[in-house]
C-alpha cells in the first residue's frame, strides 16, 4: 500500500468512526430520557419527529442556535479552551478501540476495524481520561461563580480518587494478557465467554469489572456520583455559567465518556467483538460488540434511574477505603494466580 | 445473621433490590396523558370557566339581584340591574362583568344564585396573552352559556303568564294586591 493510500484509509476510518461515536452520542442522550422515563411510569420525548426519534436533532439545532455568553469577570482564555479540553480526549479515546477482527479489502485499499494499533492503548486510554478532568476544572475555575468553583473542586477530587481505582482495576487483566494493546487483548479471549477476562481462569476479573463500572461511574460524572453537577446543590457545578455551543460541548463530553468507557470495559473485561459461544460466530464480531456496549450503556442509565446521589464525603469515603483496598487486593491474587499458571 | 448482613452488604443487596424495581418499572403502562392531542375526561361537577344561561324561549335567566356579587370571595363580579323597561317588577342585569383573571373558580357564586342563572362550564384552556380578554361581559358569559348548555330549562309559567300581566296591571293602577285577592 502506497503513502497516499495509507493516509487516505487512515482518514476514512476516522471519519467513519467519530461520524458513528457523534450519532450515538447524539442518541444516547434520547436513548436515556427515554429509558428513564419508562423506569418512571413515564413516556419522555414525543413531540419530535416519530416517538421522539428526532428529539436529539432539535436540541443540538436549539444549542447552536443559542446565544454564547461569557460571564464578566470569566477568563476569557480558559473559559473557551475548558469545553475544547473536555471534549477532545472523550472523542480521541476512540482511536485505540477495536470493534472486530481481521480485513477488508476494497479498491485496493486495506481496512482494518479500528483506527491504530498503539501497544500502549491503556495507558493512552488512562492518560487521556486525565486530561479530560482538567476541562471541568479550568471550565468550574474560570467562570467566576461560586457554584462552578465548588463543581470544579468537588470533581477534581473526586476523578483523582478514581481515577486510581479505575486505572488499578485493568491491571489484573493486563498481568493475564501480557499486552497493553486493546487488539491483543481482545484477540486473547477468542473462543467462548469463559476465556472473557472477566471469566478467565487462573483468575476471573469479575470483582475487577465490578470495580471498573463503579470507577467509571464516578470518572464519567454521573449519578450516583455525579457530585460536580449536584443540582439540587449547585446550580450545574462546573458548567452553570455555559450556554449554547460551549454547554454542549460539556454535554457531548459527558456522554462521548460513557461510551468511552463502555467500549474500554466491553473490549478488556467481555472480550470485545467475540461471541459469547464459539457457534456463533457466524454474526458479525460488531454487532456483539455494539450490544455489550449497549448493555454497558443501558446500566449507565438504569442506575441513574434507581439510585439516590452520594454525600461528598461518603464519595470519598468509598473510594479511598473501600474501592482502592479492593483494586490492590485484585492485584495482588492476580498476580500470584498468574505466577503459578505461567510456571 | 451477621454472615447474612455482611453477605448482603459485599453484593450490594440494597442496590440490587433497586434495580430490580425500576427494571421492572421499564414494562410498566406509562401513565402520562398526551394533553394537547388526548383531552383529560373531566368528571361532574368540574368548575371551568364561568356562564350564563337562558330560558328555553332564549330570555336571559339572570334578575339582577347581585347576590353573586355579594358571594364571591375575590369579588370579580360587577351587576348593575335595571328594571325592564314597561315591565316594573322585573329587573334584569343591564351589565355584568366577570374578572377570569382573579376568579379563583369557586362555584359560590353559582350556590348563591336564587334562579339558577350562573353556572360553570368545563372548559379550562382560555389561557390568553392579552389579559384584556379575560374580563368578560354579559354578551360573552351568554355566549359561553348558549356553546356548553345547548340544553335549556323551561321558564316557568309564572314568568310572563297571565298571572304576572295581572299583577303588572295592578301595579299600573297603583292598586296592589290584597290578602284576599290573591288567595
Amino acid at each position: 500500500m502506497s503513502g497516499v493510500g495509507q493516509i487516505v484509509v487512515i482518514l476514512l476510518t476516522i471519519g467513519v468512526v467519530m461520524g458513528t461515536v457523534l450519532i450515538h452520542v447524539a442518541y444516547l442522550t434520547l436513548a436515556e430520557r427515554k429509558v428513564l422515563s419508562w423506569m418512571q411510569d413515564r413516556m419522555g420525548p414525543m413531540e419530535v419527529g416519530p416517538r421522539g426519534l428526532l428529539q436529539p436533532i432539535a436540541d443540538g439545532i436549539k444549542l447552536l442556535l443559542k446565544e454564547d455568553i461569557v460571564p464578566s469577570g470569566a477568563n476569557k482564555i480558559i473559559f473557551t479552551l475548558a469545553p475544547i479540553l473536555s471534549l477532545i480526549p472523550a472523542l480521541i479515546g476512540f482511536a485505540v478501540i477495536p470493534w472486530g477482527d481481521g480485513k477488508v479489502e476494497l479498491f485496493g485499499l486495506e481496512f482494518r476495524p479500528f483506527i491504530t494499533d498503539l501497544n500502549i492503548g491503556i495507558l493512552y486510554l488512562l492518560a487521556l481520561s486525565s486530561v479530560g478532568a482538567y476541562g471541568i476544572l479550568l471550565g468550574g475555575w474560570a467562570s467566576n461563580s461560586k457554584y462552578s468553583l465548588l463543581g470544579g473542586l468537588r470533581s477534581a477530587a473526586q476523578v483523582i480518587s478514581y481515577e486510581l481505582a479505575l486505572g488499578m482495576s485493568l491491571v489484573g487483566v493486563l498481568l493475564m494478557a501480557g499486552s497493553l494493546s486493546l487488539v491483543k487483548i481482545s484477540q486473547a479471549q477468542a473462543g467462548g465467554f469463559w476465556h472473557w477476562y472477566a471469566f478467565a481462569l487462573p483468575f476471573p476479573q469479575i470483582v475487577a469489572l465490578v470495580l471498573y463500572t463503579i470507577s467509571a461511574v464516578a470518572e464519567t460524572n454521573r449519578l450516583p456520583f455525579d457530585l460536580p453537577e449536584a443540582e439540587s446543590e449547585l446550580v450545574a457545578g462546573f458548567f452553570t455559567e455555559y450556554s449554547g455551543m460551549r454547554f454542549a460541548f460539556f454535554f457531548l463530553a459527558e456522554y462521548g465518556n460513557m461510551i468511552l468507557v463502555s467500549c474500554i470495559a466491553t473490549v478488556v473485561f467481555l472480550g470485545g467483538w467475540h461471541a459469547p459461544f464459539p457457534f456463533l460466530d457466524f454474526v458479525p464480531g460488531i454487532v456483539w460488540f455494539l450490544l455489550k456496549v449497549y448493555a454497558f450503556l443501558f446500566f449507565f442509565i438504569w442506575i441513574r434511574g434507581t439510585l439516590p446521589r452520594l454525600r461528598y464525603d461518603q464519595l470519598m469515603t468509598f473510594g479511598w477505603k473501600v474501592m482502592i483496598p479492593l483494586v490492590l487486593a485484585n492485584i495482588l491474587i492476580t498476580s500470584i494466580a498468574a505466577y503459578f499458571w505461567m510456571n | 445473621m451477621s454472615l447474612a448482613n455482611a453477605v448482603n452488604k459485599v453484593i450490594f443487596g440494597e442496590i440490587l433490590k433497586g434495580l430490580a424495581l425500576t427494571f421492572g418499572h421499564l414494562f410498566h403502562k406509562p401513565i402520562t396523558q398526551q394533553y394537547p392531542h388526548t383531552k383529560p375526561k373531566l368528571p361532574d361537577g368540574y368548575r371551568g370557566i364561568m356562564s350564563l344561561l337562558r330560558y328555553d324561549d332564549g330570555t336571559e335567566r339572570c334578575v339582577g339581584c347581585a347576590l353573586c356579587e355579594i358571594a364571591c370571595p375575590s369579588g370579580v363580579i360587577k351587576v348593575v340591574s335595571a328594571e325592564e323597561p314597561d315591565r316594573p317588577l322585573n329587573r334584569y342585569a343591564k351589565t355584568y362583568t366577570f374578572d377570569v383573571t382573579r376568579c379563583v373558580f369557586c362555584g359560590f357564586c353559582v350556590d348563591a344564585c336564587p334562579v339558577d342563572a350562573l353556572a360553570m362550564t368545563k372548559e379550562f384552556e382560555w389561557a390568553s396573552e392579552n389579559k384584556r380578554t379575560l374580563f368578560l361581559d354579559k354578551e360573552q358569559l351568554l355566549a359561553n352559556g348558549d356553546r356548553c348548555f345547548p340544553v335549556r330549562g323551561k321558564k316557568p309559567a309564572y314568568l310572563g303568564s297571565i298571572e304576572g300581566d295581572w299583577y303588572l296591571d295592578k301595579v299600573k293602577n297603583k292598586h296592589y294586591p290584597t290578602h284576599a285577592e290573591t288567595d
